[in-house]
């Protein structure tokens, strides 16, 4: 019994309920749970926001956040058909190239960030609103047009933008996996990952224990947009064109799995489990509902019910923790980010 | 609680005046309007440019105005950018589709605003989640229920209407066939919103929450009573603008209503709020949507490519935090030496 009720204590619990409760609820209205296991049309999507929300997730953990990403996933995109499509340049080029614009980025929104007193939320979105900018005036100004076509060599084919078994199963879904083993390892089990954890609850207290508060900064913002860019990089890809629109849908949808996760907005609090479970929640609840006899447009009305839900049950799970361990211990009542997953 | 509009009655000096939170904001705008009016010509210094501006700073003008006040109150409001369409969409739906008068349609249209408002402060006041994942939820939920309606009761994503004379005259006219009414309405609500922030005692208290909720609370003040009311104002205005185009336009559709969202958070910032709570001005905010639509609309006129407007918008947004930030550093430091 305690063993279950410590369950609960852990800070993803909230979503893996929220989880079960989604898929629940659609198998009420009437999904074939086989079937939907099967269909890759969530699991793409997951892989999709997932990729992104990952650095997220690290970023609010350290109180920080980042819009920019919006215009981050068509900047990859854009630059790597631009390079290797219109250019016709060797494809590793236009791969460099997406990383780079993505590592260029997050240097200037961490850089912003460090010398600035201003949050991050307005630096973001100014280099959101920038790069939007840059991106559509330089692709008209460098192709004439808004869509660039790539034809993508079969190394890089395989390597991004293949679908797997056979199906349409995208070979970017094992990036998403490794990536949040390797994200699990860098928050929970590496000594930065409690230095995120101390940024997040006390900046001032971390930078005089010694923390390169700064340093972490514009790492955490340059793994961020980098990872926006290289999930544009893998649609160009595997599409075989880039297009400047879209991408600003994916602001909301990744913050909204990151905070279902059970990620604090105001930092200090968060694991790679929840955000990897709370994406999953979320690709199921957006696409899922395909598959039920629900109308699609009603969508929306889920998600945002499920994000009220999940975020009210996250508060209540994590003062349920507190007093738990309060209780227990009489120690401090202070949020004490769990590490475990 | 650094309205520093509050110190007028002292003497206006030089080294006072630059230290104005509003002077960064006008300087901008100026320098701006000058930009274009160089690169445009006369077309653009001319009625034709003034109102193609005009009437795009009134329509997120009047949005700006109250999230601003949130954002002074130290809140967000993302739920704006579904309210413009939904309650369009209810004006057509009741008085388009439904046939009902004019009158019904507008005050359902207000009123969807006005409860989703009162929904999103009742959440954020109630709870310990930000506003910003609230509204980001509420937003969500509204888009879905929006969409779900027309197409349940409608059958279609968009629904036209014919408005009632007077209803177009007072809501959806266009002054000479350039100036919109909706900047008429805009002046209003500056003016109502520049009484309620810097003249009435109201305005202390949303500076107050803003600066510090809790010491506000101890003060007296019923923090959770006026953040309520500022997320009922924002759905009000944001419902107001959904009734103002279904008016213009005779057709409401169910998107469509996304780029308020970012905008209306722009204009503020260019106009000298900060992020954090506790500060900002009505003239600034004001100022800071004419400098957001003058770069809006003067790309158009300098034969610009028109995605170069959103590349000068995230420098003027750099700029004005940045400069607000200094600004601010160099106004603390003044007013504390003197002191």
């Amino acid at each position: 019994m305690e063993q279950i009720k410590s369950l609960f204590y852990r800070p993803s619990a909230a979503a893996v309920v929220a989880l079960l409760s989604v898929t629940v609820f659609y198998i009420f209205a009437g999904v074939e749970f086989g079937k939907l296991m099967g269909a890759a049309s969530w699991v793409n999507y997951a892989a999709r926001i997932g990729i992104v929300a990952l650095p997220v997730c690290l970023l609010m953990v350290a109180g920080e956040i980042d819009i920019s990403i919006g215009a981050m996933i068509p900047a990859g995109a854009m630059t790597t058909a631009i390079i290797s499509g219109h250019f016709e340049l060797s494809m590793i080029f236009g791969i460099i190239g997406a990383l780079s614009v993505g590592v260029i980025v997050g240097v200037i929104n961490g850089i912003l960030a460090i010398r600035t007193n201003v949050p991050t939320l307005i630096i973001t979105l100014a280099t959101l609103v920038g790069m939007q900018g840059v991106v559509l005036a330089g692709s008209k100004l460098l192709t004439g047009s808004a869509s660039v076509p790539l034809t993508a060599p079969d190394w890089a084919k395989t390597l991004f933008g293949q679908f797997m078994f056979g199906g349409s199963h995208q070979v970017i879904i094992i990036w998403w996996v490794v990536l949040a083993v390797v994200f699990w390892f860098f928050l929970h089990m590496s000594k930065y990952g409690n230095w995120i954890f101390a940024m997040g609850g006390d900046k001032e207290s971390a930078r005089n224990a010694g923390i390169p508060v700064n340093r972490m900064t514009v790492l955490l913002f340059v793994l961020t947009s980098t990872s926006a860019t290289f999930v544009g990089m893998c649609h160009a890809i595997l599409f075989n064109s880039a297009q400047v629109s879209g991408g600003m849908n994916d602001i909301f949808n990744i913050i909204v799995s990151v905070v279902v996760g059970g990620v604090l907005l105001t930092g200090g609090f968060g694991t790679v489990f929840g955000v990897f479970v709370g994406t999953l929640t979320f690709a199921v609840v957006n696409k899922g509902i395909d598959f039920t006899a629900i109308d699609r447009n009603w969508a929306n009305l889920i998600i945002g019910a499920m994000l009220l839900i999940a975020v009210a049950m996250n508060e209540s799970f994590r003062a349920f923790a507190l007093r738990a361990s309060v209780g227990k211990k009489g120690a401090t009542p202070e949020p004490t980010p769990e590490k475990a997953t | 609680m650094s309205s520093s509009t509050q110190n007028a009655k002292a003497k206006v000096s030089f080294g006072r005046l630059i230290r104005l939170p509003e002077t960064g904001s006008f300087i901008g705008f100026v320098v701006v309007y000058i930009f274009f009016a160089i690169l445009g010509g006369a077309v653009f210094v001319g009625a034709p440019g003034w109102s193609s501006w005009l009437n795009i700073a009134a329509e997120v003008g009047i949005i700006a105005l109250p999230v601003g006040l949130l954002m002074i109150a130290g809140e967000f409001d993302i739920s704006v950018g579904s309210i413009v369409p939904a309650s369009s969409m209810t004006v057509a739906m009741l008085s388009g589709h439904y046939d009902l008068p004019a009158t019904v349609g507008i005050l359902g249209g207000l009123a969807v605003g006005i409860s989703i408002g009162f929904v999103n402060g009742l959440l954020v006041t109630r709870t310990t989640i930000p506003s910003l994942i609230v509204t980001i939820g509420v937003m969500f939920a509204v888009m879905g229920l929006t969409l779900g309606f027309a197409v349940l009761l409608k059958g279609s994503t968009s629904v036209s209407y014919v408005p009632h004379p007077t209803a177009k005259f007072l809501l959806g006219q266009f002054i000479n066939y350039m100036f919109s009414v909706a900047i008429f309405w805009w002046l209003a609500f500056v003016a109502f919103f520049f009484y309620i922030l810097h003249i009435s005692p109201l305005g202390n208290w949303i500076f107050a929450v803003g600066g510090d909720r809790e010491s506000a609370r101890n003060a007296g003040i019923p923090t959770s009573k006026v953040t309520i009311g500022l997320f009922m104002a924002s759905g009000f205005c944001a419902a107001f603008v959904g009734v103002a185009q279904v008016m213009t336009y005779q057709q409401a559709q169910v998107a469509g209503g996304q780029s308020f969202i970012f905008n209306s958070i722009m204009c503020v910032v260019i106009g000298g709020v900060l992020l954090t709570g506790g500060a900002g001005s009505i003239i600034g905010i004001l100022l800071g949507t004419m400098t957001f639509a003058v770069v809006n609309q003067g790309v158009f006129f300098a034969a610009l490519d028109p995605n170069t407007g959103s590349i000068i918008v995230g420098a003027l947004l750099l700029i004005a935090v940045v400069s607000n930030d200094s600004f601010r550093k160099f106004a603390i430091s003044a007013a504390s030496k003197k002191t």
